[in-house]
């Protein structure tokens, strides 16, 4: 029976779209006024009242981030540092989740909780020790103090999520490549890794992510043009005595570009059905 | 192709869980042996030791004269099907068909050669390039049976294979796994719970109950001459109807009614006269027992029933029935609870029984199909 609609039915429909469209414009404004400015000349962003189009259409600030080759470097830096970052956690996570998800091992159950503690240490407590510890180990201002620093934020979160997608995965599938003459390694590599593509592309767009973005580590241990990120190349631009915003929105563009990238290309990946027709 | 033996199997988890205790079985060069038992039962953990996918507690087991027990899977030379059927996803047909080959280091053309062989022999010539998603149950199932078929192993292990089928499907690869056995005359152990496959499928069957082997015969032997109550009301569908009662001479005597017994029924069973003047407990299948105003009944001594519920079943008529007896639990956890409070017997009639529901009736029985067990092991007389 079809349900009857009722004028106070039709007004909270009103009324909800009224608050969606609200919601969208408080999101995607910031983005707008991003893409916006980037294509302005640094005068019209300082201009009252502000434009909410571009009077004049200007690449200038692409061009001057593009050939400048410090700037570019920045782009190199973050992602080679989030490149690598992203493959060495998901290949650790991978083997530690697979020992998780398919072993019995002394000592499994504190080892789990000691990865999950991690997580609610707020990372900034741990600036000041791995300050020292980079110093120390005389590899402060180097792609190896990011990227090592990096894994010990990404690595128990991956783990978490990779254990937690292996555990999806039926353990039949491990035992019938143990029965047809494989070991735990020819399962990993032959069967579960290609069928956890999933879980692998959501670890790599969350390791990436995080890695992309990531600022006070990277503040804190470079120091060198050569060495800063993208993150730090934006606030670089904010001069003693000048702010070129319109730079800092063009590389904000750039540098959210390769994200809006990678989620494009994954998109199919985070879709389920890997394994249809294996069990059932 | 090989025996397969276990002497003494036993399985015990941390808690002190005994899943399987000394287990004894022989399975003959190119037999074809059912594991039967009720859900729990550890006919799979069974199955599970002999494919090295779980530890042995204890005991040896050989496959082909080789004591296997610290082999790991890929060394017993054997092959299973999964009752999932476990297939790789991201392989086709050919590629999960072909794959224990491809991990023995075997050439191209030789994979390819025996595929092709299994393929036509399990009619899946046509769906070699399709992916597991892509195919039908019954398809899956064949193609779990070709990776299992296409190392030539000493055994084939089977773990409920059929049990994701519809019945129809069901019944189909019943049939076709039978000839294909026979066929490649490979040794099979196959583990089920349903009864209908362990009667149609095995040449022998083992009856596993609480991690006990209780017995290990023919279909027909086990039908026949249950060891004791639990098989007896294990094997058979429905199950044996079990009721105490009493030898009074040659009758039984159950609640308001007396069933004769005749001297082959002494003759048959020797011990059977020890219990005279003690409780018994007897058993009659469904089957056993017939409505009296059919001809099939008219020779057969009559019991009063009150007839609770009638399925009709097109070929047959399910029975059920309350009748002045105590019934006795024949012990099967999974006995299907089809006697309500009004019904504590099913039998089986002829489609041309006119029983209606509600109706008194006197229920022919066949005395000379009577089983008997003791009272207090119920063990067979």
């Amino acid at each position: 029976m079809r349900k009857r609609h009722t004028t106070k039915d039709r007004l909270i429909t009103v009324a909800l779209h009224i608050a969606l469209v609200a919601g969208l414009f408080f999101a995607a404004f910031p983005i707008y006024w991003m893409l916006s400015s980037s294509f302005k000349s640094n005068t019209e962003i300082f201009a009252l009242p502000p434009t909410i189009l571009p009077k004049a259409f200007t690449l200038e600030a692409y061009a001057a981030i593009l050939g400048d080759p410090v700037k570019l470097r920045f782009f190199f830096n973050s992602y080679f540092v989030a490149f690598a970052v992203t493959v060495l956690t998901v290949l650790i996570a991978l083997l530690a989740a697979y020992g998780f998800s398919r072993f019995n091992f002394r000592g499994k159950g504190s080892l789990n909780t000691l990865i999950i503690s991690t997580q609610t240490i707020p990372p900034i407590t741990l600036l000041i020790p791995f300050f020292g510890l980079v110093v120390s180990y005389r590899i402060f201002d180097t792609y190896t103090a990011l990227i090592l620093t990096y894994l010990v934020f990404t690595l128990p979160y991956a783990i978490l999520l990779m254990t937690g997608y292996l555990n999806t995965l039926p353990r039949d599938l491990d035992e019938a490549v143990a029965v047809d003459g494989g070991t735990s390694w020819t399962a990993l590599w032959r069967v579960i890794v290609p069928i956890s593509l999933p879980g692998i592309v959501a670890t790599s767009v969350y390791t990436f992510l995080l890695c992309w973005n990531e600022f006070l580590f990277a503040l804190t241990l470079t120091k060198s043009a050569s060495m800063r990120t993208v993150p730090i190349g934006i606030q670089l631009l904010m001069g003693q005595h000048a702010f070129e915003w319109n730079q800092m929105m063009a590389m904000s563009v750039l540098g959210s570009l390769p994200l809006l990238l990678i989620y494009l290309i994954a998109q199919r990946f985070f879709l389920a059905g890997m394994t249809a027709g294996s069990v059932k | 192709m090989a025996e397969v033996i276990l002497e003494n199997i036993c399985k015990t988890y941390g808690n002190n869980f005994h899943a399987i205790d000394q287990l004894n079985l022989s399975v003959e060069d190119g037999e074809f042996l059912i594991l039967v038992g009720p859900s729990g039962c550890g006919k799979s953990t069974a199955l599970r030791m002999i494919a090295g996918l779980e530890d042995v507690t204890s005991g040896s087991l050989r496959i082909g004269g080789v004591d296997v027990v610290d082999m790991p899977p890929k060394d017993r030379d054997i092959a299973m099907v999964f009752q999932s059927y476990a297939l790789y996803p991201h392989m086709t047909v050919s590629e999960n068909i072909a794959f224990s080959m491809r991990l023995a280091g075997k050439p191209k053309a030789e994979r390819k050669k025996r595929v092709d062989e299994i393929a036509k022999t399990l009619q899946l010539t046509s769906l070699l390039d399709s992916k597991p998603a892509n195919l039908s149950g019954g398809q899956r199932q064949r193609v779990a049976m070709g990776r299992a078929m296409v190392r030539e192993p000493a055994a084939f292990l089977m773990d409920e294979p059929l049990s994701n089928l519809d019945a129809k499907l069901r019944v189909q690869m019943r049939a076709e796994i039978t000839s294909l056995q026979k066929q490649l005359g490979v040794t099979t152990i196959y583990v089920t719970h349903d009864q209908t496959e362990a009667m149609t499928m095995g040449d022998r069957v083992a009856v596993l109950k609480g991690g006990v082997l209780q017995q290990v015969d023919t279909p027909k032997r086990l039908y026949e001459s249950p060891v004791n109550a639990f098989v007896a009301g294990f094997i058979g569908s429905p199950s044996m109807n079990l009721f105490e009662a009493t030898l009074m001479g040659d009758e039984l005597t159950v609640g308001a009614f007396a069933i004769r017994l005749q001297n082959a029924a002494f003759g048959r069973r020797p011990g059977l006269k020890s219990y005279a003047g003690r409780k018994v407990v007897f058993g009659i299948r469904p089957e056993d027992l017939y409505d009296s105003n059919l001809e099939s009944g008219r020779k057969y001594q009559t019991i009063p029933a009150k007839v609770t519920s009638i399925e009709e079943l097109g070929s047959e008529h399910i029975v059920h029935l309350s009748i002045d007896a105590a019934r006795v639990d024949s012990g099967d956890p999974d006995a299907v609870q089809d006697f309500g409070m009004a019904s504590n017997a099913v039998a089986k009639f002829e489609p041309v029984s006119a029983v209606r529901s509600g109706s008194e009736i006197r229920l022919a029985l066949d005395d000379t199909k009577l089983h008997f067990f003791d009272p207090e092991t119920h063990l067979a007389i």
